[in-house]
């Protein structure tokens, strides 16, 4: 980083985050740290960055792989992961026809492999102040990257997530999006970051800072063929009296392990929908901290996880409620076929002063096979007495009526079951009001469902 | 246009059909009716196809067809309706989707082309007014959050939209006022024509005052014990079914 701030101090109300150690933190082979050594070598970036790059290693290194003996831990499994060899990433070239379109006009910025591609990216005409393109450091940066750059792995949480540590000392580039004070950028802005396979581990970073008052539309996807890692992580700041719709499409090869984090931080009076749609990867998952840091700050956390053979999707959110007023509504749904297993860990955390909060957490599992697995952990942690906070979660397969009744109208049985999935999990989708990205994603969903044809037409929405 | 012989039915190993014989021929209207328990929801099941009714002995044919052999959404796309005593809710489709995924399934079976847009609209238009439905409830969920009797009148509403050429209402007028029940008579007395039976369950006579029927029946312990015309619903309404010494306890199941 270019600020001159050695260690940005944490503004009031951050959580103190403890580093625990834990002695059963499996030691560190060398191999990662004269990898970084090397990686480090070739980069020349500024003092600060390398800083930043530094501690995150150490970090890492002293957290090591996750076992299953951590609890944050317990239900991923990292075994398949830990046998493969893991290459850093490298150029690859991407044909545009295979990069996902979503509205004509939107900001669209292209990474492959973690490395961000212009002749695949368009940006269009950006107002004054405002900045979206690579956060990779080049000499001359504008006022507004420079500002950006300080919040830079300065938001709390995930202290404690190894692959957000490796992300901090690893990542190559990512998408900056900046908005200054009371800008309302309507175009979308498209960030699709693209893993071309090969066992290549990729560590995507995302920037998003809005100032005051602005107002953004995000769509962030990850796409990609072969085996991989994505490790990404998104940090989200929001000022007071911003809006943001950040929406998350994991669609990447069935082969793929995609461990994610996103960071959010919100001002007061601050309102963020952030609609995660995962569908890709034989494991896929993304840790989500949110922090409401100021009066009235809402949040609505939709995620919906569409799982089948083996594959394992997991979300892990945490909310912190650090202010009175504040609203947090999270629904995390799953539809699970075959073998396919997904977890829900949901925290929600109410400082003592936070009252007036309004929580609610619900977490709603369908299974489609005897063998499908759905974890549900919702946990509170409510220090403030005046809070309305409540959680549930359910878990069951297809109404046999139900589908009998749509069998005795004349629909044949596996389109009556694949309508019932779908409408389960189109409720997810109906939250989405970026209309171009429903659309696509209900296509995506009937054609996931095998939906007839004729029937996708009735279910237009 | 439907034969029933000698239909025999469990239900989780119990017996419950003990041996109906019954043929409706088109155009034709018969009622069922009988205590609860007797095993008239039984019947309309069997008939429909649902899964947990075992068929034992005898058969079922549907213009000369082995209904038993066809898969419920065959059943239907050979233009078999049940009106269920006990509608489902289906959160997340529209009403309005389904019917038209419901049209549209019957289409494809015919190898027909899906239905005009247009032509679709006026027909839903024309049967909503028919059975004084909202236009509200197009967009609701399927029966989701319904009344009783909203659900009971949706059901006569697919069915006019549906337009089978055999329906069988199972007890569709319990539980309604007598506006609702003139306008569940007044789906059935607007399908009513030549070329199409009904099959009408009903545990009260006043139904028939609106829908006449040209037959009626009494089912008790899963048995047509008596056949008749429509003078037969006036005796039970007097007299009950004290007379046709109902065994008690014996597949007896209040609201089953
Ligand atoms: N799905 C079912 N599971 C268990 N028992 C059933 C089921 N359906 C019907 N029965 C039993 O069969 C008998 C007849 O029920 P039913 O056909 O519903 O009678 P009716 O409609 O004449 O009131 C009752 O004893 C009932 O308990
Ligand atoms: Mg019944």
């Amino acid at each position: 980083m270019r600020s001159t701030t050695r260690n940005p101090v944490a503004p009031a109300g951050w959580p103190l985050e403890t580093v625990v150690m834990t002695v059963t933190a499996p030691v560190l082979s060398d191999r990662y740290r004269s990898a970084f050594d090397t990686f480090l070598a070739n980069r020349r970036e500024p003092d600060a960055i390398t800083r930043s790059r530094r501690a995150a290693f150490e970090r890492f290194a002293m957290l090591g792989w996750p076992t299953r003996q951590q609890e944050a831990w317990r239900f991923t499994d990292l075994s398949t992961l830990q046998t493969i060899d893991l290459q850093p990433p490298a150029d690859a070239l991407v044909d545009a026809t295979a990069l996902p379109n979503l509205a004509s006009a939107a900001h669209r910025l292209v990474f492959i492999n973690g490395r961000f591609a212009p002749g695949l990216s368009k940006l269009a005409h950006l107002p004054e102040g405002t900045f979206i393109g690579s956060l990779n450091p080049h000499p001359n940066p504008s006022p507004s990257e420079r500002e950006a750059e300080y919040q830079l792995d300065r938001l709390p949480g995930l202290s404690q997530h190894p692959f957000a540590a490796l992300n901090g000392a690893f990542w190559e580039d990512g998408a900056l999006i900046h908005l200054p004070r009371g800008t309302m950028l309507e175009t979308p802005v498209h960030v699709i970051f693209y893993a071309t396979g090969g066992d290549r581990a990729v560590y995507p970073r995302l920037l998003l800072t809005l100032a005051d008052s602005a107002q953004a539309n995000v769509v962030v996807e990850y796409h990609g063929q072969g085996r991989s890692l994505n490790a990404p992580v998104a940090e989200l700041h929001l000022g007071d009296g911003a809006t943001l719709a950040y929406h998350q499409l994991q669609e990447e090869s069935a082969q793929a392990f995609h461990l994610g984090a996103i960071r959010l931080r919100q001002g007061r009076d601050s309102q963020t929908q952030l609609h995660l749609l995962s569908l890709g990867g034989q494991l896929a998952r993304t840790d989500l901290e949110v922090l409401l840091d100021g009066e009235h700050a809402a949040c609505l956390l939709n995620g919906l996880t569409v799982g089948r053979d083996n594959q394992a999707g997991n979300y892990y959110v945490r909310v912190d409620h650090a202010y009175p007023h504040g609203s947090s509504q999270q629904l995390f749904k799953s539809v699970l076929d075959d073998k396919a297993r997904a977890v829900f860990d949901g925290m929600i955390h109410v400082r003592p002063h936070a009252q007036k909060t309004d929580a609610r957490q619900s977490s709603r599992n369908l299974l489609l096979s005897k063998q499908a697995l759905a974890n549900s952990n919702p946990r509170l942690e409510i220090l403030a007495d005046d809070v309305k906070c409540g959680h549930g979660s359910s878990t069951g397969f297809l109404d046999p009526n139900a589908e009998f009744y749509l069998r005795a109208r004349g629909i044949g049985a596996a389109q009556a079951r694949a309508l019932l999935v779908y409408a389960f999990a189109n409720d997810s989708l109906n939250a989405i009001t970026l209309t171009p990205l429903r659309e696509r994603l209900t296509r995506l969903l009937a054609d996931r469902l095998a939906l007839d044809d004729r029937m996708t037409e009735e279910l237009k929405p | 246009m439907l034969e029933i012989r000698n239909l025999h039915a469990t239900v989780e190993g119990r017996e419950i059909l003990n041996g109906i014989d019954l043929t409706i021929r088109p155009g034709e209207v018969h009622a069922i009716m009988g205590p609860n328990g007797s095993g008239k929801s039984t019947l309309a099941n069997v008939i429909a196809g649902r899964d947990g009714y075992v068929v034992t002995e005898g058969e079922i044919r549907f213009d000369g067809k082995n209904l038993l052999e066809m898969a419920p959404e065959t059943r239907a796309c050979e233009g078999l309706f049940l009106a269920f005593q006990y509608p489902v809710e289906i959160p997340g489709v529209a009403n309005l989707y389904f019917l038209k995924a419901a049209v549209n399934a019957v289409r494809k079976y015919r190898n027909e082309p899906p239905v005009d847009a247009m032509d679709f609209w006026e027909l839903i238009h024309e049967r909503m007014e028919l059975v004084q439905m909202a236009d509200s409830m197009l967009k609701r969920s399927v029966n989701e959050g319904f009344s009783g009797g909203e659900k009971k009148r949706n059901e006569v509403f697919q069915m006019t939209v549906l337009q089978p050429r055999f329906a069988v209402l199972d007890e569709t007028d319990s539980g309604l006022d007598i506006d609702a029940l003139k306008v569940v008579a007044d789906g059935v007395n607007a399908l009513r024509g030549p070329e199409r039976g009904f099959l009408v369950i009903t545990h009260y006579q006043r139904l028939l005052d609106y829908i006449v029927p040209d037959y009626v029946h009494v089912l008790v312990n899963g048995r047509i014990v008596r056949s008749g015309d429509k003078s037969l619903a006036l005796e039970l309404e007097e007299q009950g079914y004290a007379l046709y010494n109902e065994e008690p306890g014996r597949a007896r199941r209040v609201a089953a």
